[in-house]
């Protein structure tokens, strides 16, 4: 179980990659977007958005977006 | 010494032979030219040939980012493309943001590209980490830039840059554009056609060896710092919920929220001031279009097209030819001119030409971007026009620099009447008319002089100019006025420096950049030791090279050249404190103290010897 439950809302999503640029040099020290442990699977019109099986649910992919597409909540808080 | 921020690499494609080579980045000259726009600027100047025509293959395209972009730093975006341009045969910049395009290129692990030659049929060119190709592009000649933007995202999987050019671009407008990722435009003067020339629709990146930064405890702690204060920000919500219309609001919030589907940000910005709509209702219901910037849907109703929704599909249409819409409609206005007053034949204007009327605007830019009819001419913009019907057709123009229609000012498409810096920028920036280089500080509101001091030290403005810039009359301290000419020096500084770096010149984002700071986060990305004053020094330059390339292809100094007529009637510029009206001499004045700010000679804008030395470009 990781740290933090993450929400998720797809819609408000500008496809800024801050989430997936956070990650990868959170992981690797390398800003990579095909590294990240989230994806967003993009068209250009909409998207999904996924974590691997490796994410840890840190929480950085959140803390780095500033549009409310990722919200983190602690899992004590969610017991 | 391993350089962070830097992919590394320059890809040189040579569109005539065929012959693709790499080189690894002189880091001596990413020293001394920071990187992005300063870098390209200075790879154009040593691959273009001088004097070459923009559309002959001996000119050439370069692209760059700077060293922040990929990095994640808010709003790091930048991409800019450098190029002899068609409408006014100067040597000028082209920059933009983009949703892949600059990550994916220094994800491939080049930093520039660097395209001459022109291929003997349509190609794109594909480059797939460091492998590079050019590939036929026969079925995508002919084709929109959304259509083409589309294809190629669909043969590589995303995340995947694209560069694409429109039908205009294809058909040598000289006022189309290139398209960043279907969204963004590198525009103004005819990047699009220089494409065209080369046989080059497109250019499509997808890299995977991602960016790293050469100190990374000091990145960590300037982005903390950087993200803390955007947070906190008490309009970042509104500028979110706004976009660009926050800052020009040409059409009521509500239309806006009607319609309104998604905001799209290039990559790593937390604004997203780029636009998905979706017409509600109508003839065009249902359709779904992407815009740099929701403004630009709404301009045409300016320009007297009354319902928004025919406004916005006008704007996607001349979008996907890879039209400039603002030249766009300054060109189809002066056709209108000319056939009220018969220099153009009533019969050759079919239909009508009528800009309040959407069903004779959408044929007009069909007619231009294909270059049918009557529309072959105006193609070639102010140009081509004024070549076909004579130098004395002039007097029906709008106004007009270094063959460009200045889009900010009286009787322009953005009627903001008084003369700051980003006017001025208009008549002095090489490149002909662009609101981009000169905005900061005076942007389009007027603000009272005392909130410019902030400004002035954020874009590290030295102390000392700031006397020069802001003068009071020995009698009445009280009443100050501002140099804008001096003072646009320093806009081109500053612009200069965000662009090198790789940062986002737009005001929501530039407000929370010091000069300081891009000295000290372009030191903890690159590893390069960057005090202020060394970030200076590289900047003038940056744009002192930028003067110089320029002057070589024989750039006639402003002081000589007609300023627009239109500037100086009852209705024109005013000055910016005072708001008196403007005089072509009050603009000459700001021109000579602009040169003399930079250290060039007052009359002919040229660089002294000692200057030269100083910056190193002798």
């Amino acid at each position: 179980m990781g740290k933090y439950k993450i929400d998720v809302t797809e819609e408000n999503c500008t496809f800024c990659l801050r989430c997936q640029l956070g990650c990868s040099d959170a992981y690797f020290k390398s800003f990579n977007q095909n590294n990240a442990r989230i994806r967003v699977k993009t068209t250009g019109l909409d998207c999904t958005i996924s974590f691997t099986d490796e994410c840890r649910k840190c929480g950085i992919c959140a803390e780095n977006c500033f549009f409310g597409v990722l919200q983190k909540t602690s899992m004590e808080e969610t017991v | 010494m391993n350089y962070g921020g830097f992919a590394g690499k320059v890809l040189l494609v040579d569109l005539t032979s065929k012959e693709i080579t790499q080189e690894p980045l002189d880091m001596q000259l990413a020293v001394k030219f920071i990187g992005g726009l300063g870098l390209t600027l200075k790879l154009a100047y040593d691959n273009i040939t001088p004097g070459a025509g923009a559309l002959e293959p001996e000119n050439i395209i370069a692209i760059g980012a700077g060293p922040l972009v990929g990095t994640g730093f808010p709003s790091t975006s930048r991409v800019f493309a450098v190029s002899k341009l068609p409408s006014s045969d100067t040597i000028g910049w082209c920059g933009a943001g983009g949703a892949d395009f600059g990550c994916q290129l220094k994800n491939t692990g080049f930093d520039h590209i660097i395209i001459k030659g022109r291929a003997d049929k349509p190609v794109f060119l594909k480059i797939i980490d460091d492998q590079a190709e050019i590939c036929d592009a026969d079925d995508l000649w002919g084709r929109g830039v959304e259509e083409t933007s589309l294809d190629l995202w669909n043969r590589v999987a995303r995340p995947a840059g694209v560069i694409s050019i429109g039908q205009g671009g294809e058909n040598l407008s000289t006022f189309s554009m290139a398209f960043i990722d279907r969204i963004s435009t590198l525009g103004r003067g005819g990047l699009g056609a220089v494409f065209g020339s080369k046989n080059l629709k497109a250019i499509l990146v997808k890299g995977s060896q991602g960016i790293q930064v050469a100190d990374r405890k000091e990145y960590k702690r300037l982005h903390k710092e950087l993200t803390r204060e955007i947070r906190d920000y008490p309009y970042l919500k509104e500028w979110q919920d706004q976009g660009m219309l926050k800052s020009f609001p040409i059409v009521p919030m509500e239309t806006y929220d009607k319609i309104k589907k998604r905001h799209v940000a290039c990559v790593s910005c937390p604004f997203g001031c780029k636009d998905i709509v979706e017409i509600k209702d109508g003839e065009y219901k249902g359709q779904v279009i992407c815009s740099s910037s929701a403004i630009n849907l709404f301009t045409p109703q300016i320009y007297g097209i009354k319902d928004y929704r025919e406004s916005i599909k006008l704007v996607s249409i001349l979008d996907s030819f890879g039209l400039d819409f603002f030249e766009f409609f300054a060109v189809i206005t002066f056709a209108m001119k000319l056939v009220e007053k018969g220099v153009i034949r009533k019969e050759l204007a079919d239909p009508e030409i009528k800009l309040d009327s959407f069903e004779s605007m959408k044929i007009w830019a069909t007619k231009t971007a294909l270059r049918q009819g009557l529309g072959d001419v105006l193609a070639g913009g102010f140009k081509g026009m004024i070549q076909e019907f004579g130098e004395e057709s002039t007097q029906y123009a709008p106004a007009m620099i270094k063959g460009i229609h200045p889009y900010a000012g009286p009787g322009s498409a953005l009627p903001w009447s008084l003369f700051g810096t980003m006017e001025l920028g208009q008549v002095l920036d090489p490149r002909g008319p662009h609101v981009g280089s000169g905005g900061s500080p005076t942007y389009f509101a007027k603000r009272p002089l005392d909130v410019f001091y902030k400004h002035f030290q954020r874009m590290g403005i030295p102390g000392e100019a700031v006397e020069r810039i802001l003068t009071a009359e020995e009698s009445d301290e009280s009443e100050k006025s501002l140099k804008v000419g001096t003072l646009l020096k320093y806009s081109h500084s500053w612009f200069s420096t965000l662009g090198s770096i790789g940062i986002c010149a737009r005001a929501q984002v530039n407000r929370f950049y010091s000069a300081e700071l891009c000295a000290d986060i372009y030191q903890a990305v690159t590893g390069i030791e960057t005090s202020l004053d060394q970030l200076r020094e590289r900047v003038d330059r940056v744009w002192t090279l930028y003067r110089l390339m320029n002057l070589r292809e024989n750039l006639p100094r402003e002081t000589d050249q007609p300023l627009p007529e239109r500037w100086f009637k009852a209705d024109g510029f005013k000055e910016y404190v005072s708001e008196k009206p403007l005089s072509p001499e009050d603009v000459r004045q700001m021109i000579e103290d602009y040169y003399a700010e930079w250290g060039w000679d007052r009359i002919t804008g040229e660089p002294s010897p000692a200057i030269l030395e100083k910056l190193g470009l002798v």
